[in-house]
């Protein structure tokens, strides 16, 4: 009898219990996005992967961060402000003193020099960020110092990585997490990091099962404005074309991998909403500086001639969402000419320079490229744009399309004369563009534009730009780095292609971003 | 000789055989042209000669060949099959979080494909060249030859996205909770828990994948049960229980069908070991987080460690698929005796 009462009443109160959570679950605002999972850890000093990129964004701070969709500045974020010493070696860091973790713990210089030297000593996969860093002292409460070996103006940049996001070290060290010199071999802490996160972001890790879901909840505790969703779920599906069902039938809001032409598909459908902005890599023309190798095409004049003939505009109506960039440099990097200061088209002026350059009737030439299909731009395509453009100032190009590999191969052995490339930053801060001035990797090697054709005023600006870390000053070098290369360089570039990115129509606040992709937490939904 | 003794034998036999499939993967891993420094760390990390040297001596990469081999199988010996450099887990964790999606997976699709195939079979070889035996030829044809990714998609398409019958990818709809972790399968565990609702969310994930690989798996039974069927419905004995007057479905089933299964069974080993092993394709459509996309993922990052594991699973895998056919050919046709 008091077993049959003990089923029963065990019966009815989960009975309760069940409907109090599914009536808690109806008022939930739950965002589901369906991802193509690539991480193999969570724990920020162990996380190196574009999901661990995007989940730590939403779950840690770091100490600077860059604007919520490029990369064109340096923004406070844990630290209020900063200031670097003359020599450019030393990074004064204010933390903000409002700021709690999200177990309401206040958050003190001690867990950044914690979190950074813990990073640097797990040898784990990120570890190498830290190599630039000789120290990291915590000055008092509210004050971080780190010292670094020889002047990096890329160095607030490489500080917005994830990797360097800031962890509540009593936390840690309380699971078995230690910033000691042997932390390789002694730090244990990994594997409640990947489970549950230990930051100040606006949302906490509650649960990973890797290859399947990632949940995150709403930190109570947030200092920031709070997010729109109290509940996001990251559920993996490698497929991208099971992404594109999942989101027609409504099964997921935002489907993060899906292919340029895919998205196409999907235009008209008034359940789905379409996001395009500049992807991270310029496409652009390269004109060998060795006359053996370039042929015609090594004559600055020449090069110059190429920049006017092109019609921009030709390419931004061929790839939906382009746009034009001013010069090699990412349009999302800080300083960076973007459309607005783009050479138009001007084909009196392609012509009279050709003339100048001793080429009034023209030319033939052979333009080498990858044949190939990357994130929906078809290079092809463009290139046969390229020699119809060309055409018009009589300069007769025969395409020569490659197989990726081999062509690669020639491209980084500085082998080709006339070709089409694409770059994508390497480090999301203006240095990056410095591989397309004489010196850099991809002038001086690739295109034989060696230092010795510029002036000294050029290259006392390129050694200026490699120490340089104030934000003022750097953007004044580049802008002059970038006149030089608009008017003398080796390279024409013509399309920055977009992002695309499909959700359901009722999702507001979509944005990619270079460093993390997706931002979470500016996600919020129409009601 | 007694079927314990026998299962003993087989079980001795078993050994030297993974034993074998160790050696094996050892030396296809280790073939690959490739450093698997450079498919663990990012490129940036590889001129740290600290943290390449720290890579290495921590997966044991910097010990010989040989050496590296016989560490493994002492650790093997110790139930320690070493841990993933990809995952960070020890791989008989990531074994067991990976295996019950599969297996649960592949059970479904076995029976599912068992059912079809011998219904299909025995139309097809009763109504031989009817218009029924000429569709069901044609369906095991599809069944066979037709890409299975792309079945799947389409499937996907149709049933979920378009008509909304089933559920769509994953092994549960995205808002609800897994069933507390009992054995795994995800409809055991929700009938263990008493959760109805569970239960049935997962039954609906289960039945788009499951009829996509049965419709595979009934292919070819489907071939084999009417060809086997015909061949025995033309034997003596099935004239003697025609002439002794027992009804035809009697005789089809009874005296037909149960002696024209043994090719059914014996391909039933290879085709669930196949599934068990497989279904990489129809996991990454479905995003079904089984054991497939694991061995996918751990090729491609030449993650030694589970590469090993997997490949004396799968080894183990078909063993015992294998064993259990032979128990069943015992059952089925008492003629046989291992001797």
């Amino acid at each position: 009898m008091l077993k049959r009462f003990l089923v029963k009443a065990s019966f009815l109160v989960s009975l309760f219990a069940l409907l109090l959570a599914s009536a808690h679950a109806q008022d939930e605002k739950v965002i589901v996005i369906g991802h193509a999972e690539v991480a193999e850890a969570y724990d920020p000093a162990h996380a190196y992967s574009p999901t661990g990129g995007m989940i730590n964004r939403a779950t840690y701070d770091t100490l600077v961060t860059f604007p919520d969709t490029d990369a064109s500045s340096i923004e406070p974020r844990l630290a209020s402000s900063w200031s670097i010493s003359e020599d450019g070696l030393v990074y004064t860091f204010n933390l903000r003193t409002d700021i709690s973790f999200a177990n309401g713990d206040s958050i003190a210089a001690e867990d950044v020099v914690f979190s950074f030297n813990r990073l640097k000593n797990v040898k784990a996969q990120p570890s190498f960020l830290t190599d630039p860093i000789v120290s990291v002292e915590a000055v008092d409460d509210a004050t971080v110092q780190i010292t670094i070996a020889e002047a990096r103006p890329s160095f607030l940049s490489e500080l917005t990585n994830s990797a360097f996001s800031v962890l509540n070290a009593e936390v840690v060290m309380a699971n078995g997490g230690t910033d000691a010199a042997d932390a390789a071999e002694t730090d244990a802490a990994m594997d409640y990091l990947d489970q549950t996160s230990a930051g100040t972001g606006p949302y906490m890790l509650e649960s990973w099962s890797p290859q399947e879901e990632t949940v995150l909840v709403r930190n109570p505790n947030y200092w920031g404005t709070a997010p729109y969703f109290d509940r996001v779920i990251v559920v993996n599906i490698p497929e991208a074309a099971t992404q594109k069902v999942a989101l027609e039938s409504g099964d997921i809001d935002l489907a993060t991998d899906l292919s340029p032409d895919q998205v196409v598909q999907l235009e008209g459908n008034d359940n789905i909403g379409i996001f395009r902005g500049p992807a991270s890599a310029t496409h652009f023309i390269l004109m060998n500086r060795d006359p053996e190798i370039g042929g015609p095409m090594a004559n600055p004049l020449v090069a110059k001639a190429v920049r006017y003939a092109l019609d921009y505009q030709g390419y931004r109506d061929l790839w939906a969402g382009s746009v034009t960039p001013g010069t090699n440099m990412w349009i999302g990097l800080q300083g960076a000419y973007g459309q607005d200061k783009a050479i138009s088209r001007d084909l009196d002026m392609a012509k009279s320079l050709l003339a100048e350059a001793g080429y009034a009737d023209g030319f033939e030439t052979t333009l080498s490229y990858p044949d190939f299909t990357f994130n929906g731009v078809n290079l092809s395509t463009n290139a046969q744009k390229i020699q119809a453009d060309l055409a018009e100032i009589g300069i007769t190009v025969n395409l020569n399309p490659g197989e990726v590999q081999v062509s690669l191969e020639e491209y980084r052995n500085g082998q080709q004369g006339f070709a089409y490339w694409f770059w994508g930053p390497d480090k999301l801060d203006p240095v990056d563009f410095l591989e397309f001035l004489p010196g850099g990797k991809v002038a001086s090697e690739r295109t034989k534009w060696t230092p010795d054709m510029a002036s000294q005023e050029i290259l006392d600006l390129i050694a200026q730009a490699k120490i340089e870390s104030d934000a003022a000053t750097r953007t004044e070098i580049f802008n002059q780095l970038q006149d030089y290369a608009q008017e003398e360089g080796a390279f024409a570039p013509f399309s920055v292609p977009a992002v695309q990115t499909a959700f359901r129509a009722d999702i507001q606040g979509y944005v990619w971003h270079p460093q993390w992709s997706l931002d979470v937490a500016l996600l919020s939904r129409a009601e | 000789m007694p079927i314990y003794q026998y299962i003993f034998r087989r079980i001795l036999f078993a050994i030297p055989l993974l034993l074998g499939i160790t050696v094996v993967a050892f030396l296809i891993a280790n073939a690959v042209p490739a450093d698997p420094i450079n498919a663990n760390l990012p490129q940036n990390a590889l001129n740290n000669e600290k943290l390449v040297t720290a890579f290495r001596e921590k997966w044991g990469l910097d010990k010989p060949p040989h050496i590296q081999y016989l560490t493994y199988l002492r650790n093997l010996l110790r139930g320690d099959m070493g841990v993933s450099i990809k995952t960070k887990n020890p791989v008989l964790e990531d074994i067991r979080q990976f295996l019950p999606a599969t297996f649960e997976l592949a059970t479904y699709s076995i029976l599912i494909g068992l059912a079809m195939g011998i219904s299909f079979g025995v139309i097809s070889a009763v109504w031989r060249n009817s218009w029924a035996d000429y569709l069901v030829r044609v369906f095991a044809l599809i069944g066979v030859s037709f890409p299975v990714f792309l079945l799947a998609l389409v499937a996907l398409s149709i049933f979920h996205a378009k008509l909304g019958w089933t559920a769509g990818p994953g092994r549960l709809s995205f808002l609800v909770k897994d069933p507390p972790h009992v054995t795994g399968l995800f409809t055991i565990d929700s009938l263990l828990a008493g959760q109805w609702k569970t239960f049935r969310d997962a039954l609906s994930h289960l039945i788009l994948p499951s009829f996509v690989l049965g419709s595979f798996v009934s292919g070819i039974i489907a071939r084999i049960t009417r060809s086997s069927l015909l061949e025995v419905l033309s034997s003596d004995f099935i004239r003697t229980a025609r002439a002794k007057g027992q009804i035809e479905p009697k005789v089809i089933l009874r005296h037909g069908l149960s002696n024209a299964l043994i090719p059914v069974v014996t391909i039933l080993g290879v085709l669930y070991g196949n599934l068990l092993a497989g279904a990489v394709l129809t996991e990454s459509i479905f995003a079904w987080p089984g054991i497939g996309r694991y061995a996918f993922r751990a090729s491609t990052s030449q993650d030694f460690p589970a590469i090993m594991g997997i490949s004396m699973l799968i080894a183990l895998i078909y063993v015992i698929a294998n064993f259990i056919v032979d128990i069943l050919y015992f059952l089925i046709d008492p003629r046989i005796r291992y001797s």
